[in-house]
């Protein structure tokens, strides 16, 4: 069967990995790898590139994205910058990470976002239609609505507010008087 | 053990540079560079340029081969390409085509 590869500390690679079976690194790797099995990092590995395996686990250094079809793991000592995705994440305790983390499989994610999309649409659609037919049978049959149907349609309608006013204050005629006296007094 | 293992079922595309001892079992198409002994094995596909303080072939390599110390083609093994070595086998059962220069 697949045998496991190791790219050792003193080497460098260049280019992209696809294989299956397990690797481990500790040497450098510039380039992607994609492998079937586990792809372990090592504390002296170093990688600069994206990782994809069934399962990613790190102690080295990694600039670039992990994926993990199982499990993204990094244990201490690890520094990645990059975007972790897998079923399973665990970062221990002394690892350092920069990037988003999401414990989803592959799938998961896709079908979240669908669902999340579809609904509003819907949601957002329905309600201009029901309010539309409600509104508008009101309005042939009762007056409330038409009521607020105007109402509706006066902020759009500019003229209708100032025909609208309300009818000058009355003023209670005075007594001729103690009460002009206070008044004064208040006015004062 | 090795310091540097192409298992069999990978494929390397890219530049290998190496100080230790490598072992090609996979594939590999690019080139391959190592301060130290390379060893091509019996299932591996090389396309590339092959250069280490030894060289022994037991796969099929396409490219060519340089050593300081020796380069030695295995039963089995397969090279096209020019050998640049100051010793230089061919294993019975060996395939060979190219040139070779061992430094007279």
């Amino acid at each position: 069967m697949s045998q496991s590869s190791i790219i050792g500390a003193g080497t460098t690679l260049r280019g992209n990995l696809d294989g299956e079976g397990s690797l481990e690194i500790y040497g450098r790797v510039e380039g992607d790898v994609n492998m079937t099995g586990e792809v372990l990092v090592g504390e002296t590995g170093s990688v600069l590139g994206q990782i994809s395996a069934g399962r990613v686990s790190v102690s080295g250094a990694v600039q670039g994205d992990l994926r993990g079809s199982e499990a993204v793991l990094l244990e201490r000592g690890a520094k990645v910058v990059g975007d972790l995705s897998a079923p399973r994440v665990g970062i221990a305790n002394g690892a350092l990470v920069r990037g988003s983390v999401r414990t989803e499989g592959e799938p998961a994610p896709a079908q979240h976002k669908r669902v999340a999309a579809a609904p509003p649409a819907p949601k957002a659609a329905p309600p201009a239609l029901k309010s539309a037919p409600f509104v508008a049978k009101p309005v042939a049959k009762v007056e409330p609505p038409v009521v607020q149907a105007l109402a509706a349609a006066a902020p759009a309608v500019r003229p209708h507010p100032p025909e609208r006013r309300p009818p000058p204050p009355v003023l209670p005629s005075l007594g001729k008087g103690a009460k002009g006296k206070k008044k004064k007094d208040r006015d004062e | 053990m090795a310091g540097t293992v192409i298992g069999e079922g990978l494929s390397v595309e890219g530049d290998i540079t190496s100080d230790e001892e490598v072992v090609v079992q996979g594939n590999l198409r690019g080139k391959l560079t190592s301060s130290d002994a390379v060893s091509i094995g019996p299932s591996s596909v090389v396309q590339a340029d092959v250069a280490g303080q030894s060289v022994s072939i037991a796969g099929q390599v396409t490219g060519d081969v340089s050593a300081p110390e020796r380069v030695d083609i295995q039963a089995g093994g397969r090279l096209v390409g020019d050998v640049k070595a100051a010793r230089f086998t061919i294993a019975d059962g060996a395939s060979f085509k190219g040139a070779v220069d061992m430094e007279v």
